[in-house]
């Protein structure tokens, strides 16, 4: 056994291959990469044993390669970001009906913020529509325990299991003990069996149905009691040391107590308190026991949610300790199995109390389940959080904001408990005016947490607030430059799109952009992406504009990763039903925006065996494209005389930029700027936008005189030698890049035959992608270092 | 409970810097978590690393920093030292290059900021406050260290020197030893050494 720090994600792969996985295979997404690279790394270097590991064409290929070596037997593991699962949807959908055979577990990251992603869309959501039970981890260490569970519970239903963490988790790291090796657990000898209900027809489909309704009530039973599932639903029970007096002193309690307190906060500590496990059924006798301080409002959180309360919920202690008061006493549950919601916890948990806050990222998934609880049992339980804007409605959450929306709540409570004719409960008019709707994320919900009733009283609260001032920082004060992602110094993309746009000039044009870097060309000054909706989506989104919007030239951009993945149904379309379009194909050799992972383009497996790299060019002619050109992005004029031509054709038309990512090469010199020649007109700077070039306007020279002038950060060029062909007055000086070449030139705008297309063909002829058994991290190292 | 946050710009090498951090940690027996900006972010935009150590011996409970409450922030860019400001505790450390990074949008807008005025203006803000802000020459050390890549260690030198958290020179010295290629740990060990003489 070693201890080593791990990533989630390396967590989560460790896991896996700890509970003996056959066979990984994936498409890559932020935040959910690093898993199937961690694996990969591993088998290279020999520590894990018998694991077959791939990166797939796209989701739904990873999903069904997965399907099948589960049907023999094998312990398969997908992966995914949350919309990758769209994309699988179809596959899974049915999959469930059919059932599994070894354990299958769907990993799929879901983005809270988003941090980088197109949606919010909430997992936990998509497994209850699929009728698929999912794993909720709200730490990397529960996010493991999870994951070998998740294979367990698979083969005990034949049912497949999603694991979804968030960002917070897949990209927290914290210290495991790691055996040496892992071996991949025998796949039976008998394999495959043969059976009528691996075929999904119409009466199977209502068996299969029947199937998955018996066993996601058995699960959530197992949820609620079964010791290896219900480990991950905890139930607290904090007395508080001091309770507030009943009454309207509760108020005055708290108005004093802000008034005394200090500022700052050291360390935190867990709420005292029971901790039990809902497999644990003395936890109500033990809240009965606590000698009158019967809780009578809880937190319900789940995910990272569950992590950043307990921290709030300690703050607030220890704010109010200080203060010379007290929390009430509540009662605490982290939920880690969504779905099938255990209700029988939720029951067990909510017995005797009359208001709920629950805390969650994404959608209120856990609140409606409450709300369902309370209305099937009739539990005289009001139920707060997202739904009546008590709780953040969507991004990500965190200690401080958990620590304010959790005072308003006590203090709420406290205030109700106080209005004996209320009972301490909302009535029906309040319940409807604060099921009213979501609020703006950053505005104060302070009015709105009362809607309906008096202004909550600022006790807790205000004690909260006052805490919260006192540690912040003075803000700093003046302008700060906003600094969005940006293409790097250096990458391909950039001449890409300039020189589309050049070679359109005037001519109306609308582009639309697909998913990766390359859909960081939309900042200005290139502004060369109108559209982005998903992946694959640029290429036929510019078919409807052709349809729509004749008199436009519609025009796609698409990377090679995303090509493979989802382009070529698209092609085929415009081929089909002759949609004049042109496809600019950004082929950089890699799938960059995820950390570099290779594609069927690259020839590179993470088996080790190269393959013979598909070519994008045959691919292209192949499915009808007539006429396709060729560049070198980074060479300016023949990037230009390629976009010009293929523009001008009539039809389905496709230029491949072909050139690198910067990740991939070692830096060419830096330019430089000749202090004599820059006249300080900016142009290199209004037309590429190039992180790498500066403007300092207290430089002068010989010809910009007071106006100021260009500069290069030679720490950041990368060399390419686009601002050497932009400058109208020769004052960069550096290498302008080679063109792609005579051969390819000599098929320009012609249909090319099969033979010009050299064997050992551009695509896949890079250098090999970064990927010696370096996880992204690593390969960071070697950049830092 | 030690908080620490590292703010930059994608492609300084925060991750790394975190790494070293954690491991320093662990090496002291303390639970330790990070939490990193890894996606679009690191294409040029700002990226932050929290790291949180259980130096007393508690559970580390959220991965996040809770604003007002980082021991120390250690700043790789003056604009991104500003903007991590609020997570600073009242009595903490600032840690910041001097030496501005500047985003397209400046050089578009023809208004490049000042990475001095930032530095010039936290340090009137700050004057009076508890706060210890360090602000690093990093393009002196750079050139006296000769290489650029070694910047994440050397603020993280920087950051040990001023003796406000548990961790001493030779323990984060180890743990860069343990944590980076054995080719690159000599040049890294003298950089540090360079960083914490010039305190």
């Amino acid at each position: 056994m070693t201890i080593k720090l791990l990533m989630g994600n390396e967590a989560f792969a460790w896991a896996a291959l700890e509970a003996g996985v056959n066979v990984v295979a994936g498409y890559p997404g932020t935040p959910s990469s690093e898993l199937v690279e961690t694996v990969a790394r591993l088998h290279a270097e020999g520590t894990a044993r018998g694991v077959h590991v791939e990166w797939s064409t796209n989701e739904k290929a990873a999903l069904e390669v997965a399907a099948a070596a589960s049907y023999c037997g094998a312990r398969a593991l997908f992966t995914c970001k949350q919309v990758g699962l769209n994309v699988a949807s179809d596959a899974l959908m049915s999959l469930n009906y059919v059932g599994t055979g070894g354990g299958l577990v769907l990993f799929v990251a879901d983005d809270p913020g988003p941090i980088s992603s197109q949606t919010e869309q909430d997992t936990r959501r998509f497994a209850a529509f699929a009728k698929v039970p999912v794993l909720d981890p709200s730490t990397p260490e529960e996010g493991y325990a999870m994951m070998r569970q998740a294979f367990e519970l698979s083969e005990r239903y034949g049912t497949p299991v999603i694991v979804r963490p968030t960002t917070r988790i897949c990209h927290a790291s914290t210290f495991f003990e790691l055996p040496e090796f892992t071996d991949a657990r025998p796949i039976p000898e008998q394999g495959f069996q043969k059976d009528p209900k691996w075929i999904i027809f119409p009466k199977r489909a209502f068996e299969g149905h029947g199937e998955v309704n018996r066993r996601l009530a058995r699960i959530a039973w197992d949820y609620a009691f079964t010791p290896e599932f219900a480990q991950f639903n905890h139930v607290v029970e904090e007395p508080g040391s001091q309770q507030l007096a009943a009454g309207s002193d509760a108020n005055a309690t708290w108005v004093e107590a802000a008034a005394q307190s200090g500022h700052g906060h050291g360390g935190t500590a867990m709420p005292r308190g029971k901790v039990a496990t809902s497999g644990e059924s003395d936890v109500l006798a033990a809240a009965d026991s606590n000698e009158g301080a019967a809780a009578r409002v809880g937190i319900v959180a789940g995910g990272v949610s569950a992590q950043y309360a307990r921290e709030a919920l300690a703050l607030l202690q220890q704010w109010a300790a200080e203060a010379g008061a007290a929390l009430p006493p509540y009662r605490f549950l982290a939920v880690g199995t969504p779905y099938p919601f255990p209700a029988e916890t939720g029951a067990r948990f909510a017995e005797g109390l009359t208001d709920v806050l629950v805390l969650e990222e994404l959608d209120s998934v856990l609140e409606e389940e409450l709300l369902k609880l309370a209305g099937q049992r009739h539990l005289p339980l009001r139920v707060s959080g997202k739904l009546t804007g008590e709780a953040p409605d969507r991004g990500e959450n965190s200690t401080e904001v958990l620590a304010q929306r959790i005072a308003r709540f006590f203090d709420r409570t406290a205030a109700a408990d106080t209005a004996p004719s209320e009972g301490g409960r909302a009535t029906a008019t309040e319940a409807s005016a604060m099921a009213g709707g979501t609020e703006d994320q950053g505005a104060s919900c302070a009015a709105k947490d009362g809607a309906g009733n008096a202004p909550a009283p600022s006790g807790l609260s205000a004690l909260t607030e006052r805490n919260l001032a006192a540690s912040a920082s003075a803000p700093y004060e003046g302008p700060l430059p906003v600094r969005p992602p940006v293409l790097c110094a250096g990458c391909p993309h950039r001449g890409s799109f300039f020189a589309i746009k050049k070679a359109l000039g005037k001519t109306p044009a609308v582009f639309c952009g697909d998913i990766g870097c390359y859909t960081l060309g939309n900042a200005k000054p290139l502004d060369a992406v109108d559209t982005c909706l998903c992946m694959g989506a640029g290429i036929t989104m510019a078919q409807g504009f052709a349809v729509a919007q004749p008199g436009i030239k519609a025009v796609a951009f698409v990377g090679d990763s995303t090509f493979f993945a989802s382009g070529m149904t698209g092609i085929a379309n415009a081929a089909y039903n002759g949609h004049d379009i042109t496809i600019a194909v950004l082929d950089n050799a890699t799938t960059a925006m995820t950390g570099s992972q290779p594609h069927p383009g690259t020839g590179v497996t993470l088996m080790g065996q190269r393959r013979k790299p598909l070519v994008i060019e045959e691919v292209l002619r192949a499915l009808g494209v007539e006429c396709i050109t060729f560049a070198n992005p980074h060479n300016l004029e023949e990037s230009t005389e390629a976009a010009r031509q293929a523009i001008g054709f009539s039809g389905p038309s496709a230029i491949i930029f072909r050139a690198p990512c910067i990740q991939l090469k070692r830096p060419e010199a830096p330019v430089a700027i000749n202090g004599d020649a820059c006249t300080g007109c900016k142009k290199c700077i209004r037309d590429i936008g190039c992180p790498a070039i500066g403007f300092n306007p207290a430089a002068e020279g010989l010809r910009s005189q007071h106006r100021g002038q260009a500069f290069v950060d030679t720490g950041l060029c990368d060399g390419c030698g686009l601002c050497v062909q932009v400058c109208p007055f020769d004052s960069i000086q550096g290498k302008v890049a080679e063109p792609l070449g005579a051969a390819l030139h000599a098929a320009l705008g012609v249909p090319i035959a099969p033979t010009a297309i050299p064997s050992d063909g551009p695509t896949g002829s890079f250098p090999p992608v970064i990927f010696e058994g370096e996880t992204p991290a690593e390969a960071e190292e070697d950049i830092d270092d | 409970m030690i908080n620490l946050l590292l703010a930059g710009v994608g492609g300084q090498g925060t991750v790394l810097a975190a790494k070293v951090l954690a491991k320093a940690a662990q090496a002291k027996g303390w639970q330790v978590r990070t939490a990193e900006t890894i996606g679009m972010a690191q294409r040029g935009g700002s990226v932050t690393s929290h790291v949180r150590m259980g130096s007393c011996g508690e559970e580390v409970l959220a991965p996040l920093v809770t604003k007002g409450t980082a021991d120390v922030v250690i700043a790789f860019e003056p604009g991104e030292a500003a903007r991590a400001l609020p997570f600073l505790a009242p009595e903490g450390v600032l840690v910041s290059a001097t030496s501005a990074i500047q985003p397209v949008t400046a050089a578009l807008a023809g208004t490049p900021y000042s990475g001095s005025a930032v530095v010039e203006q936290l340090g009137r803000s700050l004057e009076g406050s508890g706060v210890l802000f360090v602000p690093v020459d990093d393009q002196a050390l750079v050139q006296a260290a000769g290489n650029r890549k070694a910047l994440n260690m050397m603020l993280l030198a920087v950051a040990v020197a001023q003796n406000r958290i548990p961790i001493s020179l030779d323990e984060l010295k180890a743990a860069v030893e343990a944590c980076v290629k054995p080719q690159f740990v000599a040049m890294n060990l003298t950089a540090i050494d360079l960083a914490a003489a010039s305190c």
